[in-house]
């Protein structure tokens, strides 16, 4: 527990006689000094480092990146350590550390421009800053598994390199190896904000494992430092904090600090799904936690599960037709699934020149509308805007519109707060017009025909069954979704998850096709993949229902609310010389785009069924049900004016009170003590207890070696307690010496003052640091659950 | 093996020089019922007074003349050893002069006979029958000088006598006087001429100090007061016998918790399994710790012991019990003492200090053990 040299000649008579002291050890110094290389430290640190890298093997492709991080960790953590072994200065490591990491980035990523190879120049500067562009950009734009570009490369090893510099001033500069970990939980719980699945159990365990045995090298380490270098000097005011700085009861105090931040982990990877709010890619600010560009169709579906609504934006239009809203545009099929095509950002593509639509016939009807969206909750990359957008203004940030699929995304900025105004292109395209149309399909479209090797047989049977006898590709699609939304299929969120074939992919459409059961995910899915079957190009489109009307509270003007229960998908089909046609083949949900009617009346007038609500008519009264509850329960959202900024406060305020929960529970503790002292239930042992800790928490160690007066004659040594505090210590000694060795002790009137006055002297006298880490860090409160946990005799003294 | 022949060896004291007269006394003292307790505040100024007493010939061995003491009060005996020179015998000295009682000084020989020290029958020719001499061991404090310069023979004698508080000689039993102390002194054993007391007589001491050279500040003192008179002719008693025996009843009432006991046997039982010690401490040596550690509170003003008067006594009590082993000593094998005193010291450092019960658990007054030379 203690070197023999911490516990002073026991001071008899306290302040009559001179305590005589232990004369110091001779201390033999080492090359290097105490911070000598560490090796074993270093190294255990590199394989926790290593295996919490591993742990985003489900967010990445292949295993090559993996290398370059480890290439990148060992270089910083063994140059640490190589760089003590050096001689260098305890506080110069970290920031040669640093440099380290930038000269091994610049190796590694400089394409040459370092001078040396190694250092840096502005040209590497403007190399880096492109490739974080690029790494970023294309996080955004994939789904995982991610494919690996230099980008995403740049920015792995840069995170880990810093995870290392971190890792090493934590557990080697500070002596905190516990703390030391905590930066590993990056990488290791980035998996379960991404992935539906969670974190990675296996991981998670090997890496704690890992931890536990970073926890038992430093032990072993610094056993032996201590053997070597024996704290010296038990009287000089503070010095013992140099030399056990670690805090107390080292294994305890560790390993709860240890599993508190594995359970916290575990708790948060849990519970991270359940924090996106205001819709699909609300809080998901993308960056390292990889944005959405992972199955959105899934995310999608648990937006919709969701009990409560969350307000997405409302919006003001003068368009003839409440206008779907998109977000991105799943196009391509990779594997199995739906995906965002991931093409660079074009960084000429600019929202303030975006081009007309191409290859669209003069012969179409088009009309020009205007879009004011005030954004309320949606936090995401890709811009809410309805289709075809000319052009956008009011943005901050820099946005881009892809060149493909309009889609309109930043790599930078995001949606959250912005208020902004659209101008789209409506195309009215006859359904003669649609029949009519080539199958002459631009080169450009004729990936959107792609299907996976071996797509199940029923999709393309089901297609061919059901558009028997259809005359054009129009007449087909028409079939499809006719299809799709008659009665033989209902719309149904649960049972997908429940049946496990949740999502889009081309595997689920088969499922889906037989169990006839789900949502817009895979009406939209399953209609495009059979169009794909058919020849018929098409897309997936994710985005927003056109929402319910309601009155603006400032103006009173009619706008209409969007909520996350708007998030829809549908399938868009190519046609050529009109461009991609919105479909809508989910039961219940939406309106169906009536291309025979603007024939029928050959007019810009509204659309019966575009003019009415989402619960359109027609629709079979169980269908309904679900629509109606969203309404209301966005009109409840819209009257108590909440704005999704509450679930980023939310969240913000759920991890202060994660960070401040020991610091409440140690004054509470502090503060029912001292209830129970005054009133009289409990004594001198609870008084001392709580001295005992309050020390604890400014890590002035506590060995149960020493008498209640060697501990109390050791603070008077501080220095730092005035006469009325000495004496109210002494009062406090008396006490306690009573209550445990006298025949009975009587009671202090004056123990809670006392107390609170040597208590409050202490805190006082403390470093700024050690305040902060006595109140956020509350080491008593370990070692508290330490000792309950290990059911020791301690705890009985620790729960009074 | 007349008296007169050895008269050099005692102390000069007219006190001393008729042992066999105030023997009497005393032991018809010790016969009569047990002395009223004394408050603990005259305790600790009687105390105080005795100390402040025999500092004015000894300076700046505070820690040696509390720790004698302690032991007087604790009605143990104390082992001086030291090199010669350092006042051990003015120490023993002033202690006994302090206190107004019987002092018997035996200033051991290599001739020195038991007889010598018990005391001698001599057939009486007037009244035809063998009339006891009792030897100076029949005194309240008897200080024997050099006790490692006699032959074990006569060692044992003494330490017989110390632990039985009795003598026999020729089959009668004679009972030694109450309060019944002997302060040894004892050159360290690699002086010449000198037979080590074995293990089993050290442990019949209460405890055992060494003087340790003064500081130069109190040596130069030491020079301008002691260079023509002896300061010892102005020490005068300054606490009666009477008033001793109660002070020791009083200090065997001191209160010591069940945490305080269990601390000391900790402490004895980690002497027995550590690595470095040959012969750890016995059960007597625990007895006598917590007894002493009575007698430091009560000099304290005390009604209870703390853990750090066994703390602070573990090394004067435990200490010369204790046998080292060789690879502890090293290559030296010169002096264990202050590899003892490290080991104690380590032991001290590494035993928790019980935190104890509530108070209503062990409320109970622990009476004081019968005869103080049980062990």
């Amino acid at each position: 527990m203690t070197s023999p040299a911490t516990k002073p000649a026991p001071a008899v008579g306290f302040a009559q006689h001179p305590t005589v002291p232990i004369p110091p050890r001779p201390v033999r110094r080492r090359r290097g000094g105490p911070d000598a290389a560490l090796w074993p430290l270093a190294l255990t640190m590199l394989l926790l480092l290593l295996i919490s890298c591993a742990a985003l093997g489900p967010l990445l492709r292949g295993s090559a990146w993996w290398w370059v991080c480890a290439a990148v960790a060992t270089a910083v953590l063994l140059g640490a350590a190589v760089l003590r072994r050096l001689g260098v200065p305890r506080r110069v490591v970290p920031f040669a550390n640093t440099a380290v990491l930038v000269g091994t980035l610049t190796l590694l990523f400089g394409a040459g421009t370092g001078l040396f190879w190694l250092l840096p120049t502005p040209k590497t500067v403007q190399t880096f800053s492109g490739l974080v562009d690029a790494g970023v950009a294309s996080i955004a734009q994939q789904s995982t598994p991610a494919e690996v570009t230099i980008g995403i490369l740049f920015l792995l090893a840069s995170g880990t390199g810093l995870i290392a510099v971190v890792m090493d001033l934590l557990a080697i500069t500070f002596r905190w190896p516990a703390l030391g970990a905590v930066p590993v939980l990056v990488p290791l719980l980035a998996p379960s904000f991404v992935i539906e699945d969670g974190a990675d159990l296996p991981a998670l365990i090997v890496a704690a494992i890992a931890f536990l045995l970073l926890l038992r090298v430093d032990v072993y380490v610094h056993r032996a430092q201590e053997t070597r270098h024996p704290p010296v000097g038990p009287l000089a005011p503070r010095s013992y904090r140099a030399a056990q700085p670690r805090g107390p009861g080292p294994m305890w105090g560790t390993l709860a600090v240890g599993s508190i931040a594995i359970v916290s982990a575990l708790v948060l990877g849990a519970i991270a799904p359940a924090l996106t709010a205001g819709g699909l890619v609300s809080p998901r600010t993308g960056g390292l936690l990889f944005g959405s560009g992972v199955s959105p169709m899934i995310s999608l579906g648990q937006d919709l599960r969701r009990p409560k609504a969350g307000p997405a934006f409302h919006y003001t239009s003068t368009g003839t037709e409440r206008p779907y809203f998109t977000l991105l545009t799943l196009d391509e099929v990779i594997g199995l699934n739906w995906t965002a095509r991931t093409d660079r950002t074009d960084t000429r593509n600019t929202v303030d020149d975006i081009q007309r639509p191409f290859g669209l016939a003069a012969n179409v009807e088009t009309t020009q509308s205007s879009t004011a969206v005030v954004i309320d909750g949606v936090n995401s990359h890709w811009l809410p805007a309805p289709a075809r957008a000319t052009s956008v203004e009011g943005l901050t940030g820099r946005w881009y519109w892809d060149s493909r699929t309009r889609a309109i995304a930043s790599v930078t900025a995001n949606t959250f707060g912005q208020k902004y105004t659209v101008s789209a292109l409506e195309l009215e395209p006859t359904a003669a017009q649609l029949r009519s149309s080539s199958t002459n399909f631009p080169a450009s479209v004729q990936e959107n025909l792609q299907l996976p090797v071996e797509p199940p047989l029923i999709i393309e049977e089901t297609a061919r069954q059901v558009t028997a006898g259809t005359a054009s590709n129009y007449d087909a699609a028409v079939a499809i979704q006719n299809y799709l939304r008659s009665s033989v299929f209902t719309y149904d969120t649960e049972a997908p998850v429940e049946d496990g074939y949740d999502g889009g992919g081309v595997d689920v459409i088969g499922v889906f096709l037989q169990t006839q059961r789900g949502y817009c995910v895979h009406f939209a899915a399953t209609m495009a993949a059979m169009a794909r079957t058919l020849g018929i190009p098409s897309r997936v489109s994710l985005g927003y229902l056109p929402g319910v009307k309601s009155q603006d509270q400032e103006t009173g003007a009619v706008r209409y609310d969007v909520d996350s229960h708007d998030l829809h998908a549908w399938p868009e089909l190519y046609f050529v010389g009109i461009g991609w046609v919105r479909f809508e083949p989910t039961p219940g949900r939406g309106t169906v785009p009536n291309y025979e009617t603007i024939v029928d009346s050959g007019t810009s007038s509204a659309l019966p069924g575009g003019a009415a609500a989402t619960s359109a008519p027609g629709l079979s009264p169980d269908r309904l049900a679900d629509d109606t509850a969203l309404e209301g329960g966005a009109a409840a959202q819209t009257a108590s004016g909440a704005s999704n900024l509450s679930s980023v406060v939310g969240f913000s305020a759920l991890g202060l009170v994660l960070l401040l929960l020991p610091a409440a529970g140690r004054r509470m503790l502090r503060r029912r003590r001292l209830r129970r002292i005054r009133s009289g239930e409990a004594g001198a042992t609870t008084a001392w207890t709580e001295l005992q800790h309050t020390c604890r928490d400014q890590w002035i160690p506590v060995p149960d070696t020493e008498t209640p007066r060697a501990f109390a004659a050791r603070l008077e040594r501080l220095g730092t307690l005035d006469a009325a505090t000495a004496e109210a210590l002494e009062r406090v000694l008396l006490a306690v010496e009573r209550s445990r060795f006298d025949r009975a002790g009587a009671p202090a009137p004056t123990l809670a003052e006392d107390l609170t006055r040597v208590v409050r002297a202490l805190t006082r006298c403390a470093s700024v640091g050690i305040r902060l880490r006595a109140v956020v860090l509350p080491a008593s409160l370990f070692t508290a659950l330490g000792a309950l946990l290990g059911g020791e005799r301690r705890a009985s003294t620790i729960a009074s | 093996m007349n008296q007169p022949a050895r008269a050099s060896a005692f102390d000069q004291s007219p006190r001393a020089s008729e042992p066999s007269v105030d023997t009497v006394r005393v032991t018809d003292v010790s016969a009569g019922d047990l002395p009223e307790l004394v408050d603990l505040s005259e305790l600790q100024a009687a105390g105080r007074a005795i100390m402040r007493n025999i500092e004015t010939v000894i300076d700046g061995k505070h820690e040696a003349v509390q720790i004698a003491l302690t032991v007087l009060l604790a009605e143990g005996h104390l082992l001086i050893e030291d090199v010669p020179g350092v006042g051990k015998t003015m120490l023993a000295k002033a202690l006994a002069r302090s206190v107004d009682c019987t002092v018997g000084r035996i200033q051991f020989t290599p001739d020195l006979l038991p007889s010598d020290v018990t005391g001698v029958s001599v057939f009486n020719q007037g009244e035809r029958r063998f009339e006891f001499k009792p030897g100076p061991v029949f005194a309240n404090i008897v200080i024997g000088d050099e006790i490692n310069r006699a032959s074990p023979k006569t060692q044992s004698a003494l330490l017989e006598s110390m632990e039985e508080r009795q003598v026999t000689v020729d089959g009668i039993t004679y009972p030694l006087a109450l309060p019944f102390t002997v302060i040894a002194t004892q050159n360290p054993i690699e002086m010449e001429g000198t037979y080590a007391l074995p293990e089993a007589q050290r442990d019949r001491f209460m405890a055992r100090i060494s003087m340790g050279y003064p500081d130069s500040r109190s040596e130069l003192a030491m020079l301008d007061s002691r260079d023509t008179n002896s300061p010892l002719a102005l020490i005068a008693a300054v606490v009666s016998g009477e008033t001793l025996r109660a002070m020791m009843h009083t200090a065997r009432t001191i209160f010591a918790s069940a945490a305080v006991k269990e601390y000391a046997v900790n402490i004895s039982r980690a002497t027995r399994d550590d690595r470095d010690l040959r012969l750890g401490a016995s059960p007597r040596a625990t007895l006598q710790l917590i007894r002493a550690a009575k007698a430091q509170a009560a000099l304290n003003g005390r009604e209870y012991v703390l853990p750090d008067d066994i703390d602070s006594l573990a090394v004067a009590v435990l200490g010369h019990r204790l046998v080292p082993t060789s690879r502890a000593l090293g290559h030296h094998h010169q002096d264990s003492g202050p590899v003892i005193d490290d080991i104690v010291r380590r032991i001290l450092a590494d035993t928790p200090v019980p935190v104890g019960e509530t108070p209503a658990v062990h409320a109970v007054p622990v009476r004081p053990v019968g005869s103080a030379g049980q062990p």
